[in-house]
């Protein structure tokens, strides 16, 4: 039996798999599938202080090993997650971690002090890097003096673990993690998708009416695997890596590059039994390599020659 | 809602880049209806990456069935139509919400275009088997893509073609046939109008329609990724400016509630 527990700041998960936010809803919708509370945790849609309807149609498009997405927060609003998606998580035997987001550091606070005394959140992923809308979102997360003003305002209203998602869409990843750690953070998670755009030739019009959106899926993993590489040497706290993992190995490689936990997003679109694939195959990757626990993966990647990241 | 690997029991041309499969799958076979659809993975692989939904266009319970009806349009269809008998693939379904048939009528007026002929050929053996009175508008552009009326007429339907070419029934649109339905009948609270097609069409049908006494069903298409109610990337909008997901709230929808210009 391999020890498949990891931890992330005072939250310890049963094992590393978690499904990436936006791509899982609320947390029940894939339970027809299979038994979500298999899982090492579920990662929320993203919960805004108002309801969002999102951007204008089309905002998906698919994209060589990849899709386009520019669905710009898309959700219930706080009220209504709080009053009827949080109850039905109850008998979910797995962690549960609120993504949020704002247009303003008050909102991003806001949403937290509204149900950080639910019991069945577990704790938080603070989204600072939706390329999908104007306000808030890459906003934050492109600038390391307002990531730390979002994750300090939050880290006064709750004692739950915070982890702050990052964007790759940055010069210096490294700066904004370190500026997420210094403010509390309990841990970070990345990448967020990678900002892409796509053309119809026949039409001459973006594919996606808002012209712009992320990328993800398995064109971005290698984009990801350096980062979380990148990110994973310079901080001390937790790294959750995702971008692009659709089989255990991709999710191997992650814990090599320095991802204590990872996410699954993409994948359960297309398989929506995708994440317990995963975790069974990276149980099995672990006892075939005669591991005593999964974390003995994490940061084991041996580069020879020094590099320039 | 099933995830299930299924096996492809036949493929046939029925007209150029038109395929009719035969997939055995009788996990969705046994309990999906009219108006509903299955999401394929039509290869292993990455590319495509996304899984594919199509409306389900038959079922046979006792064979443990399903046929769909494509048209070769991209990536995707293409790698479908090299699919040989034997060949397997992943779906999921049946999806979504089939045409409400709970309600009172008598008289179904149905109106298809294209590919939209694929669930409402469902639709038609379910409410001949109602023993409901169908009158049935049936759009193409041109005559190879309509297929199998004789065992339609016999079964005592009323059925009315265009072609856009001209090669079989009336040479212009499948709308020019419910404007002249409505003028020689008066519509009553005892029809129940469906329709699937083109969104031009589907625009102007709702135009027509709009008038008539009786309700209306569209079924809706968008390119998916998900299916389940996750992605939000369906999405429609509607006459109440609010936003709807074509994989979860419909497909089907009240053709009245639609905004075609949304």
């Amino acid at each position: 039996m391999v020890d498949m527990q990891v931890k992330i700041g005072s939250l310890t998960l049963k094992n590393p798999i978690l499904t990436a936010s936006g791509t899982f809803g609320y947390g029940t919708e894939y339970a027809p599938y299979f038994d979500i509370s298999r899982l090492g945790g579920v990662v929320t849609k993203t919960i805004t202080l108002e309801p969002r309807q999102g951007n204008p149609m089309p905002r998906i498009a698919e994209t060589p090993g990849g899709m386009l997405n520019s669905i710009g927060l898309a959700n219930v609003g706080v009220e209504r997650f709080l009053n009827e998606k949080l109850p039905a998580l109850s008998d979910l035997n797995t962690a549960v971690i609120v993504n949020v987001a704002g247009n303003s550091v008050e909102e991003y606070r806001d949403v937290v002090a509204t149900v950080d005394s639910h019991p069945r959140v577990d704790g938080y992923e603070v989204n600072i890097s939706c390329p999908n809308v104007k306000k808030g979102g890459l906003a934050f997360g492109t600038d390391p003096a307002a990531t730390c003003d979002v994750v300090s305002a939050i880290r006064k209203v709750t004692a739950k673990p915070v982890i702050v998602k990052l964007t790759p869409n940055v010069t210096d990843i490294v700066t904004v993690a370190k500026a997420a750690q210094n403010s509390g953070a309990d841990a970070l998670s990345l990448i967020n998708t990678v900002l892409g755009m796509a053309i119809n030739i026949y039409t001459g019009k973006p594919r996606l009416a808002r012209g712009v959106g992320g990328l993800s899926g398995p064109a971005i993993k290698p984009v990801a695997i350096a980062k979380v590489y990148a990110v994973a040497q310079a901080v001390s706290i937790p790294v959750v890596g995702l971008g692009g993992i659709m089989t255990w190995q991709d999710a191997v490689e992650f814990m090599m590059a320095g991802a204590d936990a990872v996410q699954i997003g993409t994948l359960n679109f297309v398989q929506p039994d995708g994440a317990i694939k995963v975790l069974e195959g990276l149980d099995a990757f672990c006892q075939e390599k005669g591991l005593r626990s999964v974390r003995e993966l994490t940061g084991t990647v041996r580069v020879e020659s020094s590099s320039s990241l | 809602m099933k995830l299930i690997q299924s096996e492809l029991l036949s493929q046939d041309e029925i007209c150029p880049d038109i395929f009719r499969i035969q997939i055995k799958v009788p996990e969705i076979a046994g309990i999906c209806q009219p108006g509903q659809f299955v999401h394929l993975k039509v290869t292993e692989g990455i590319d495509p990456l996304l899984r594919r939904p199509f409306s389900i266009h038959g079922a046979s319970v006792e064979q443990g069935t399903l046929d769909l009806l494509y048209r070769v349009v991209g990536q995707g269809s293409r790698v479908m139509a090299g699919m040989k008998p034997g060949d397997r693939w992943s779906i999921l379904g049946p999806l979504g919400n089939g045409f409400n048939l709970e309600c009172d009528f008598d008289h179904a007026v149905i109106v298809a275009g294209g590919m939209g002929s694929a669930p409402v050929l469902f639709l038609i053996e379910k409410l001949l088997a109602m023993k409901k009175r169908i009158t049935f508008l049936w759009g193409a552009r041109v005559c190879d893509e309509i297929f199998g009326v004789k065992k339609l007429t016999d079964a005592g339907m009323d059925v009315r073609i265009a072609t856009d070419d001209g090669s079989r029934g009336h040479h212009g649109f499948v709308t020019d046939l419910l404007s002249e339905f409505l003028k020689d009948h008066a519509p009553n609270d005892r029809m129940l109008g469906f329709v699937c097609g083109p969104e031009p069409m589907m625009a102007q049908v709702q135009k027509l329609a709009l008038p008539t006494a009786f309700p209306w069903q569209v079924s809706m298409e968008r390119h998916m990724a998900c299916g389940v109610g996750v992605c939000m990337g369906c999405g429609i909008t509607m006459t109440s400016g609010l936003m709807q997901m074509v994989c979860k709230d419909g497909p089907i929808f009240d053709l009245r509630e639609v905004d075609f210009n949304g």
